[in-house]
Formats: structure tokens, sequence, C-alpha cells
């Protein structure tokens, strides 16, 4: 396995150094990167890489192919675009990773963010942790499954995708034109097959699965006044 | 009782009380929301008519125009990128959306870019492969919905737009209601048949500035620094915007003014958001120059422009070329009646309905545009030869005057006549100013 010490290549030629490297061993691991932008992305093949330390900003984006493990934490927007392979994170991430990902997989172990999976195209994203709020919104693809707490307003306005997850509180913080639904058995051996490769201690059966609504048409609310008569008949402002 | 028989009256026809504003009224009491309409703005916004271009005289010689010539060939975003786009008139094709349009219509509209040698957009909902097949240069659009988009996009495209809002509906998301989501679109969308989409409204890989700075490096990265980078922002804070870009890195701008058309866009959006196409000019050219950026950043105009005096007059204040949406839908067929939105379009231009899609010939709407955009070329050409130029990037703002008190204070061109400037001169040093 070859390793690169990113700290003395820059980050300008960070990604050419990776692929260079790439060409000479598919297996690469990465040292001090030092939370560095961009780590990985655009990096398109086969092969495998191992990040010793925390990355910045949109690590693995634009991923074609291969397997990125990241051992410490990423910042935001990890993943955006991802076409294919695997990111697999061992702490925790910042907000938006998997942002418009078309495919592969993405594994947070630790706790991200705020809308994780936004706009997601396809691929899974699985939070081994909890996900901030506006988990999935918007997305229009793939299936994003958080094993601890979902935040507010989860899987607001998705057009299509799946959602699973286990917080009993679910109901009361999804979004608005989604609902809640049971698993299906394919949607249950799927869960099983990835809980079981990444070595997720869960079960499918004890997941709920938040689906858009199939009416077809999605309803907003553009002004929706919040009326409190008694309250408002109350009201007094105190002078002098 | 008085028995007078009371006399008629009267009220003035600029009364509020119009046809309109009672239709507007209507719609709202009956739905309790806004309407959406296609097209541009129906209202008056100050625009290039305002501008008259002086001939050549004594002081310089006219170019014969019939049989001399006249540079047209325009060079864009040659700023960092190392393969910038060279097109045969400064007048692309602006990003029309599969979805907005009929398959029909955008492939035509790629084989006019075929067929005069410029640039077309793909707007947003994805790539129609068709489109690429056709058009002489592929400009793609980077948008916060990324709909149908992958990194296959990145590698065709000749140019990139990485999109903030247009003039249509700045800080709005984009719109296709669901009579247009057909299953083509809807898979070519990613997106479920006939819902309403209103897409996402900010871009999910980027909150701001700071970090569009990585972005941009990013996105480089995956260019090869090969590919021009262009920002489309609708006007409205422009000299902040043009300041954002240019510290980003871009290549270039593409500025759309509030005139600017779209598929569908809430009436209050078109109507009241942003500033007209001819002022935001003038102070992302003014921002630019301040800068000291003006001749390696290329600046592209959009937003209600239909005619070969609009091009030289934008390419005189100072943009490099400018786009074209609803004239082009008009070259096709399209008679501007503002329902874009219904899908229901006659003339098969906005609709994705099979019956009236077959009522567009793509090859003869292909030669209209094609025609339309080499009259507008040869307009903008007649005029830059009477003014004395052999290119038509060689007009400058020397060769304008204003036509209103307006025009000259929004520009800062001397007034006709008198050569009084209003403000701050835009490249004069008038002794007669107020």
């Amino acid at each position: 396995m070859e390793c690169l010490d990113i700290s003395c290549i820059g980050s300008t030629n960070m990604n050419a150094a990776i692929k260079d490297a790439l060409k000479r061993d598919k297996e690469l691991k990465l040292i001090n990167v030092n939370s560095m932008h961009n780590v990985c992305a655009g990096i398109i093949g086969e092969g495998s890489i191992i990040i010793e330390d925390s990355t910045g900003l949109y690590t693995g984006s634009y991923l074609e192919g291969l397997s990125v493990r990241v051992k410490g934490n990423v910042g935001w927007y990890a993943g955006d675009d991802m076409m294919d392979g695997e990111l697999v994170i061992e702490k925790n991430t910042g907000c938006n990773v998997g942002a418009y990902i078309n495919g592969g997989t993405i594994v947070i172990y630790g706790n991200t963010g705020s809308r994780v999976g936004y706009g997601m195209k396809g691929g899974n994203i699985i939070v081994c942790g909890n996900a901030g709020r506006w988990a999935g919104i918007m997305a229009m693809g793939g299936e994003l499954i958080v094993l601890g707490e979902v935040g507010q307003r989860c899987g607001e306005s998705m057009y299509s995708g799946k959602i699973f997850t286990r917080d009993p509180e679910t109901e009361s913080k999804m979004g608005d034109n989604v609902f809640l639904d049971v698993l299906t058995e394919e949607e249950k051996s799927k869960l099983d097959g990835l809980f079981l490769k990444y070595e997720i201690n869960a079960k499918s059966c004890e997941f709920q699965v938040i689906r858009p609504v199939l009416s077809g048409r999605h309803e907003y609310k553009l002004f929706k006044p919040d009326l409190k008569p008694e309250l408002a008949k109350k009201y007094t402002v105190k002078r002098g | 009782m008085d028995d007078k028989k009371q006399p008629q009256i009267y009220n003035t026809q600029k009364s509020k009380w119009s046809k309109e504003t009672l239709s507007e009224i209507d719609y709202k009491a009956t739905y309790g929301k806004y309407r959406i309409r296609g097209c541009a703005t129906p209202r008056y916004m100050p625009h290039f008519e305002d501008l008259m271009i002086l001939p050549s005289q004594l002081t310089r010689m006219p170019i014969d125009t019939y049989r001399e010539d006249c540079e047209t060939r325009t060079v864009l975003g040659a700023r960092f990128a190392t393969k910038p786009l060279i097109i045969e008139t400064p007048i692309m094709i602006a990003g029309m959306s599969y979805g907005a349009l009929s398959k029909e219509a955008k492939i035509a509209l790629a084989k006019a870019s075929q067929l005069v040698g410029t640039v077309i957009s793909n707007g947003e909902g994805g790539l129609l492969p068709e489109e690429l097949e056709n058009s002489y240069r592929q400009s793609i659009q980077v948008l916060a919905s990324r709909m149908g988009f992958s990194r296959r996009n990145l590698e065709v495209a000749d140019m990139l737009e990485i999109l903030c809002g247009i003039g249509a509906k700045p800080g709005l998301s984009g719109h296709l209601m669901g009579e247009k989501i057909s299953k083509d679109i809807a898979l070519i969308r990613q997106i479920p048949e006939g819902i309403d989409l209103h897409s996402h409204p900010r871009a999910g890989d980027a909150f701001g500035a700071d970090d569009m700075v990585v972005k941009m490096q990013q996105i480089r990265e995956m260019t090869n620094w090969e590919t021009p980078i262009f920002c489309k922002i609708a006007a409205g804070r422009v000299k902040d915007d043009v300041k954002i870009a240019v510290k980003l890195g871009y290549d270039g701008i593409i500025l759309d003014g509030c005139q600017g058309g779209t598929g569908a866009a809430p009436v209050m959006a078109s109507d009241h958001l942003g500033i007209p196409t001819m002022p935001a000019l003038v102070q992302a050219v003014r921002t630019l120059e301040e800068m000291g950026v003006k001749e390696e950043m290329s600046l592209i105009i959009s937003g209600g422009i239909t005619d070969g005096s609009e091009l030289a007059k934008a390419l005189a204040l100072g943009a490099d070329a400018v786009a074209i949406g609803t004239g082009a839908m008009v070259a096709m067929g399209c008679r501007v009646c503002m329902n874009c939105q219904a899908g229901k379009c006659a003339f098969g231009i906005g609709t994705q309905d099979p019956e009236l899609r077959k009522k567009l010939d793509i090859e003869e709407a292909a030669e209209r545009v094609a025609n339309y955009i080499k009259g507008m070329t040869a307009e903008a050409i007649l005029l830059a030869k009477a003014a004395g130029k052999t290119k038509l990037k060689n007009l400058e703002r020397e060769d304008l005057r204003a036509l209103t008190l307006e025009a000259c204070a929004m520009t800062g061109v001397p007034l006709v006549g008198s050569d009084l400037v209003i403000g701050q001169g835009f490249g004069f040093t008038a002794t007669n100013q107020l």
C-alpha cells in the first residue's frame, strides 16, 4: 500500500498526485491531510483509499468507482454528485453530505449535520448516528437510512426515494408531502444486506420508511395564518 | 328630492382599477394564491431603445455595408480556462429547458446553433441527447436542482454556467407545471410524472460565496481547467454580485435582466424582482473596470434582447455577447401568448402534448431561428459599419447618446443634443454635467 503525505504535496496538486499514485498501486493511504478541502474529488477508477485523519469540504465529490475510507471527521458536502463507489466516514460529518448523489454508497458511522442527502438522485446513504434537520429534503431518488434520531422536517417535499428510520418520533418530525409506511420484504432484505456488509448492528424489522406522497401533487404553505383570536383580543402594549 | 339627471362621469383610463387589476384580484379571490405565467414581464422597462448610435461622418470613416468585412467572431471565457469558447456571432441561445420546451423545439434550436456557429445552453432539467448531437457548441447549466445532471454532463460541456438565478424570477426555484411533466420529461428529470415541480431554490453544495471558492477549485479540477466557467446571475445588486463573481475566479458572467423570459414564473416575481438589463449592464461594466478585469472577464447580457440594435448597443456598453430566448421562440412561431405554463402551446414549442408537438417542423424552425440570428447579426453589423467599425466588438460607449433623461442618468451616456451627463459619466469626461 502506497502512502502519500498530503502535507508535502499541497492542495493544488493533491488530486493529481492521488491519480498518479493509483496508477502504481490500487491501494493508497493518505496521511497528514489536515482537513484539506476537495480530497479525492473527481477521482475515477478502481482501488481503495484510506485517509488517516479528517478532511474538509467536498471530500470524495463526483467520486466514481473507488472506495474511500476516512478515519476522522469530514466537513460539509462530502460525496456531492457522487457517481458510484463507496465513501465510508468513521466519525462525524458536517451538513449536506451526499448532496445530489447519483449512485454509490456513503456510510457515516457517527452523526451528520443538516440536509444529508439533499436532492439525492440515487445510491445509498447510511447514517449510524443522528441526522440533523431536513434529511433527504427534495430527494429525487436513492435510499437514506438513519439509525439514530432524525431531525425536524425530515424528507420535506421528496419527489422520489426513501428514508428508512427507526426514530420513534419520526411521525412528528416529518416534513410535508411525505408519509410513513412499512417496509416491503424486498426493502428489508436490502437493508439487512447493507447492515451485514458494513458491520452495522441493526435489524431491518426495527425500521419504518418515509415515502413521498403518492397523489403526485405537492402542497405548500404559501401563507397560513396562525389564528389565536383570544390571545389577539388580550394583546396590549404598555406605554410610558 | 333632486330630480336632476346625473351627468355621465368618465374616470381617467389610467385609473388603478384597470381590467388587469380587477382580473388579478379576481384570481386571488378565487384561488387564494398567486398566479403563474409564462414569458417575461409585460411591464415597460427602460431599455436599449432609449439609446442612439452615432454615425461616422467627418470624424471617422464609414465602412462599406455591402463590400467590406466586419468581424463577429467572439471569444468567451478566456480568463482562466485553457479552451475558451469561440462562436461566430455574439448571440448565444439562452438556457431554455427540455420540459418547458418540446423536444422538437430543443432540437430545432440546437440545429440553428449549428447553422450559425453559436452556443446553446441546455437549461434546467438535464441534457437532451439530440440537443447535444445537433449543437455547434453546448453550454451546460449547473443548477441548484441538478435534475438530470451528472458527471457525464461536465465532460461534454463546451461551457459551464453555474446558475444562481434568472431574470424572470431571481431568488426563486424553477417551476414546471404538472401538465408538462410527461413520461419522457419525468425520466430525464428523475421526478414523478405529472407532478408540479418547484425545484431546489439554492444549491445544496455551496451555501454562499465562501463555499463557492472551494467549489470552484473542485469544478476546475473536474474540467482540467479547460472548460470556461460562467456564473449566471439575475440583475439585482449587480455591483456586489459581480465583485464576488470576479473574486470567485469565474471566466465570465451571464447577467440576466428582469425582462428575461421563462416557461413559468409567479407574476409577482417577473413583474417586481430584479432590475432592467440596460442599467444592470452598465453597473456590471463599471464594476469590472473598477476591478481592472474588464478585458479578461467575459460578460454576456440577456433579458429582452430582440434585434441587432440592442445587440450593437449592448456591445457598445461593454457586453461581449448577448443571449436570446423569447426572440428565438418567436422565430420558431411563438406568438407570446404568455401561457407557456399551461403546456398547451398551439405551435408545438412550449408543450409536451404529442399531438401539438407535431405542429413544429424541426428543419423549418431551425432554419427560421438561424435566419433570425443571421439577420440580427447583420443588423448589428450594419450599425457598427455605419459607426466606422470593422469589428463588432469595437463598438464603444463613445458611439452612444441617450434619448431620454432617464437613460442618461441610468447609463452615464450623454443626452442627445446637449451632451449633458447626469450623475457619474460612463467613460465620458463631460464638461456639461449635473
